[in-house]
């Protein structure tokens, strides 16, 4: 399993259907190709993630999502 | 083990069902316990009953041989008047202190006790009464000390008259106590019964009530949230209210409403882009 695709697997819960495009959109923001994420890239992309989410989801569940992608 | 909806309402009718069993087991106790008092009354004090009747019988007959005998000890001579009259009169005593003995054993309290207690000893006094009645008698019947001794005899056995009756009215007693016994377990059974009935009525009653609750309080907010929804409000927040189905449910529902959101977020800005592009 790729990182891309742990970052996807722990997501799903929390974006469903929207999860893949979500995190395009995040790597897009810190210029990464999604499948070629690496280990190191996972605190930048999980703090993106934690702020991206907290605009369609409530703060503390985007803080959640944010905490698992940085401890993959 | 998951507090799940499935498992609330198993557990919630298990209860009621139990609560069920213990009413029907606690009825089932009062009725055994009844028939088992009502039998004790029947025997126990229908026995004692019996026994200072039949005591009462043999005193009487050995009353009855021993006057007799007295009366033609000088006739009959004392042998053939022991024959005729006194040898009966000894069955008689001995089965009045058997039957008493056996009454001391079976009479349930020690007051009962030793009422029939005291016939046993009654009848040891009687006996003795009767000896030296007997033996003045067939010394010389006319003489003083034979009327003394018949005078100690009858007294004698006018004791052992009214400590039979006594244990007469001993065993009447023990048949009303036995009553007494069957009113208190019948009353006790019924009280017991209906506190039991009414603890069940009222947790079943707060079990309804609570499972109503957690079932219809996070149904209606997801109503609440789908309605927003459909009506194109997405701020709307889904809670969780419960780890069971419904909150399962309710997890789907925000999944489903934070992708909304976003796809409608991503249209908006291609949307607005396409327009920066135009102008």
């Amino acid at each position: 399993m790729t990182i891309y695709e742990e970052v996807v697997f722990v997501s799903k819960t929390y974006l469903g259907p929207a999860t893949e495009q979500f995190i395009a959109r995040q790597c897009k923001l810190l210029k990464i190709n999604p499948p070629q994420l690496a280990k190191t890239d996972l605190p930048g992309l999980a703090k993106w993630m934690g702020v991206g989410a907290g605009l369609l989801m409530d703060e503390k569940k985007a803080q959640e999502l944010s905490a698992k992608v940085k401890s993959l | 083990m998951k507090a799940t909806i499935r498992n609330k309402l198993v557990w919630g009718f298990s209860g009621v069902l139990l609560l069920l069993a213990s009413v029907a087991a606690i009825g089932i106790y009062a009725v055994f316990s009844l028939r088992h008092s009502a039998q004790d009354a029947t025997r126990i004090g229908g026995r004692l009953n019996a026994m200072a009747l039949e005591i009462q019988v043999h005193n009487l007959e050995a009353q009855r041989r021993v006057k007799n005998y007295l009366l033609q000890v000088k006739s009959l001579g004392p042998e053939k008047a022991r024959e005729l009259y006194l040898d009966e009169a000894d069955f008689e005593i001995a089965a009045i202190d058997s039957l008493a003995s056996k009454a001391v054993a079976i009479a349930p309290t020690a007051d009962k006790r030793e009422k029939f207690q005291k016939i046993v000893d009654r009848a040891g006094v009687y006996k003795l009464a009767l000896a030296a009645a007997v033996k003045a008698a067939e010394k010389d019947p006319d003489s003083q000390e034979a009327t003394v001794s018949k005078a100690a005899y009858d007294q004698a056995a006018d004791q052992l008259h009214d400590n039979a009756e006594d244990g007469e009215m001993v065993g009447r007693e023990a048949s009303q106590a036995s009553q007494i016994d069957i009113d208190v377990t019948s009353r006790r059974s019924v009280a017991l019964t209906i506190g039991i009935s009414f603890v069940g009525m009222l947790l079943g009653a707060t079990m309804s009530y609570k499972l109503s609750r957690a079932i219809l309080v996070p149904v209606e907010h997801l109503k609440d949230v789908a309605e927003n929804v459909s009506l194109g409000n997405l701020e709307v927040a889904v809670r969780r209210y419960s780890d069971d189905e419904i909150g399962d449910l309710a997890d789907s529902f925000s999944r489903m409403v934070t992708a909304v959101k976003f796809f409608r977020m991503e249209a908006e800005e291609v949307h607005a882009h396409d327009g920066v592009e135009g102008q």
